[in-house]
C-alpha cells in the first residue's frame, strides 16, 4: 500500500492511497469461493455451481463490496501510519477501481489542530471579591418587604402609591374605540405604567367619584392606530386601596422562615442566602475569566467540520427553545451560519480543555463528585434515592463528572496563572446590567 | 438459407451443469432452438450470429415435464436442444455479445 499526504491550506489534508491489485484479488477470490457453497443459480444444484459461473454472476458485485471495505481499512491504516487525527469523515474520491489495475483513491478531510498549551503563568486572572455589608442586607430586606406589600381598603382620597380600581371608557372623536373600555381595572398610582397623565389625573379621586380625563396617546404607542390621538376617558372609581408595607418585626421574620421570629437570626439567614448567590456568581465570573484567558493564550485553528456540526447543534437547541416558548415552526428562520462565531469559540475551548485534561492527567475527583451529588440530593425529600438515581445511571454520573472536571480545570488554570483580586460591591456583582 | 429464418432458429443458451461440463471437455455450446430447426440451419445460425466456425451439431428433442396442479394434469411444451461443437480455438462469450 502506497500513501502520500498533501497538506492543503489550514487543517485540510489530502491522502493519496494506492492499493495493489493482488490484495483485492485475493479477498475477492476467497469471497467467491465461499459463495460457491451457497450460491443458487438456475440450472445447477446447490453447491455444484462451478467457480467460473459464480464469478460471472457475482464477480462485479463482490468486487464493489470488497473495494468499499478495502477503502475503509486502508484509510484507517494510512491515517495511523501517517499519524494524522481526522476531525471529519473523509470525502473519498476513487480515481481508479477497474478490475486488474488495483485501486487508487484520494481522501480529503480535516485534522485536529496540534495544540500546545501555552504557559499560563504570565496571564493575569481577575477574581472578584466582595464582602456583604450591613447596608446590602438592609437593602435586600427592603426589597423583600416591597414584594410582600399588602393592600388595605381606604376611604380617603387616593394619593401616590395607592391602588385605585376603576371602570373606564375611552372616546376618540366622539366614538368609543376597541380596547378602550374596561371594568375593574386596578391602577397603581405613581408607577408610570399607564399612558402619560392617566395616573396623575387619578390623584385625589375619592370613592365612587366620576371623573373625565382629556389625554393623548404618545407618538410611539404600541397600538399604531391610536398613537398620537387625543382621547377622552370617562372614569368611575369603584375601590381605593392604600399600600401597607409589612413592619420588619418578628412576624416578618417568621414569614421568611425563621421559626422563632428572632431578628438577628433573620439577618443571618438573609445574609447566608445572599452569600450563596454571591458565591455562585463569583464562581461563574471566575470561570468565564479563565475561559477567556485560555482562549486568548491559545490561538488555535479549528476544523471547519467541527464548527459546522456545532453550529447545527446550537441552532437545534435554539429552535427547540423557541418552540417551547410557543413560536410556530414556520416563524423560526434560523441559519446554522448565524451561530458560527459561538460555535468556533465552543469548539476551540473544548479542544483546549480536552488537551489540558490529557496533558495534566486530570481526572474527576470521586470525593468531589460525591460531594456535589450529596448537595443536590439534600434539597430533595428523599436524598438517599436521589443519590442512588445519580449513581445508577452512567450517563447522569458522567455529566456530573465532567462538570467536576471542568471545575478542577478552572482551579488548575488559576493556580498556574497570577491571581488578581478585584473588589466589587454586592450590587455591582448581582445586577451588572444596571451599571 | 434466408437470414430472416436464421434469426428465428436460436432461442437462447441453455445453462446447466451438463452444459458447463461439455463446454469444458469438448468445446460444445448448448442452445435451446426452434422445434423445427435442422442441423444445417443451426450451424449457419450460430456461425452468422456469433461469427465462429462450427465443427458439428447434435440435436435432441426434450419431452416437456408433466406438472400437476391440484387434480388437473398439465404438460410443459416439448423443446429442442442443440449441442454445437465449435472448431478448436473458437469460443462464444455470451456476456460480451450482449
Amino acid at each position: 500500500m502506497q500513501v502520500s499526504v498533501e497538506s492543503a491550506a489550514g487543517l485540510q489534508r489530502t491522502l493519496k492511497v494506492a492499493v495493489p491489485e493482488e490484495t483485492i484479488e485475493k479477498v475477492v477470490a476467497t469471497r467467491l469461493q465461499s459463495l460457491t457453497r451457497t450460491a443458487k443459480i438456475k440450472g445447477f444444484r446447490a453447491g455444484k455451481v462451478p467457480m467460473k459461473v459464480v464469478k460471472q454472476h457475482y464477480g462485479q458485485q463482490v468486487r464493489q463490496e470488497v473495494l468499499g471495505e478495502v477503502i475503509q481499512s486502508s484509510f484507517y491504516e494510512a491515517v495511523t501510519k501517517e499519524k494524522l487525527r481526522p476531525a471529519s469523515s473523509p470525502s473519498i474520491n476513487t480515481e481508479n477501481d477497474e478490475a486488474g489495475k488495483g485501486l487508487e483513491y484520494t481522501a480529503t478531510f480535516d485534522v485536529y489542530p496540534d495544540i500546545k498549551i501555552a504557559d499560563m503563568s504570565g496571564q493575569k486572572i481577575e477574581i472578584p471579591n466582595c464582602e456583604i455589608s450591613d447596608a446590602d442586607i438592609d437593602g435586600m430586606i427592603e426589597t423583600i418587604r416591597q414584594q410582600q406589600v399588602s393592600w388595605k381598603d381606604s376611604s380617603e382620597a387616593a394619593g401616590d402609591g395607592d391602588k385605585v380600581t376603576i371602570d373606564f371608557k375611552g372616546i376618540i372623536d366622539g366614538e368609543a374605540f376597541e380596547g378602550g373600555e374596561g371594568k375593574g381595572m386596578a391602577v397603581e398610582l405613581g408607577k408610570g405604567r399607564m399612558i402619560k397623565g392617566f395616573e396623575d389625573g387619578l390623584v385625589g379621586v375619592t370613592m365612587d367619584e366620576e371623573r373625565g380625563l382629556d389625554l393623548s396617546f404618545p407618538e410611539d404607542y404600541h397600538a399604531k392606530e391610536l398613537a398620537g390621538k387625543d382621547v377622552h376617558f370617562d372614569i368611575k372609581v369603584t375601590k381605593i386601596e392604600s399600600a401597607a408595607l409589612p413592619e420588619i418585626d418578628a412576624e416578618f421574620a417568621k414569614r421568611l422562615g425563621v421559626a422563632d421570629g428572632d431578628m438577628d437570626k433573620m439577618r443571618e439567614e438573609v445574609k447566608a442566602n445572599m452569600q450563596r448567590e454571591l458565591d455562585a456568581i463569583i464562581k461563574n465570573k471566575t470561570k468565564q475569566e479563565v475561559m477567556d484567558k485560555l482562549l486568548d493564550a491559545n490561538k488555535i485553528e479549528v476544523p471547519a467540520a467541527l464548527i459546522e456540526s456545532e453550529s447545527q447543534n446550537l441552532m437545534k437547541q435554539m429552535s427547540n427553545n423557541l418552540l417551547s416558548q410557543g413560536m410556530k415552526p414556520d416563524q423560526i428562520t434560523l441559519e446554522p451560519s448565524m451561530f458560527n462565531e459561538q460555535a468556533q469559540r465552543r469548539v476551540a475551548l473544548g479542544l483546549i480543555m480536552a488537551e489540558i485534561v490529557k496533558d495534566q492527567g486530570l481526572e474527576a475527583d470521586a470525593a468531589k463528585v460525591k460531594n456535589y451529588i450529596d448537595t443536590v440530593a439534600s434539597s430533595y425529600e428523599k436524598p438517599d434515592e436521589v443519590v442512588k438515581w445519580y449513581y445508577g445511571d452512567k450517563q447522569r454520573l458522567n455529566e456530573v463528572e465532567s462538570m467536576v472536571l471542568e471545575e478542577q480545570l478552572v482551579d488548575w488554570v488559576q493556580q498556574q496563572a497570577q491571581q488578581e483580586t478585584k473588589n466589587y460591591t454586592f450590587a455591582e456583582l448581582m445586577y451588572p446590567e444596571k451599571k | 438459407m434466408k437470414s430472416e429464418r436464421l434469426m428465428k432458429v436460436l432461442l437462447g443458451p441453455h445453462v446447466s451443469e451438463k452444459a458447463t461440463v461439455v463446454a469444458d471437455q469438448g468445446n460444445q455450446i448448448v442452445f435451446k432452438v426452434a422445434p423445427d430447426a435442422t442441423k444445417p440451419e443451426i450451424k449457419s445460425a450460430v456461425e452468422m450470429l456469433f461469427d465462429v466456425k462450427v465443427k458439428a451439431v447434435q440435436v435432441t428433442n426434450v419431452q416437456g415435464k408433466t406438472k400437476r396442479s391440484r387434480s388437473t394434469m398439465g404438460k410443459r411444451k416439448n423443446w429442442r436442444k442443440a449441442y454445437v461443437r465449435l472448431e478448436d480455438g473458437q469460443d462464444i462469450n455470451f456476456i460480451g455479445a450482449e
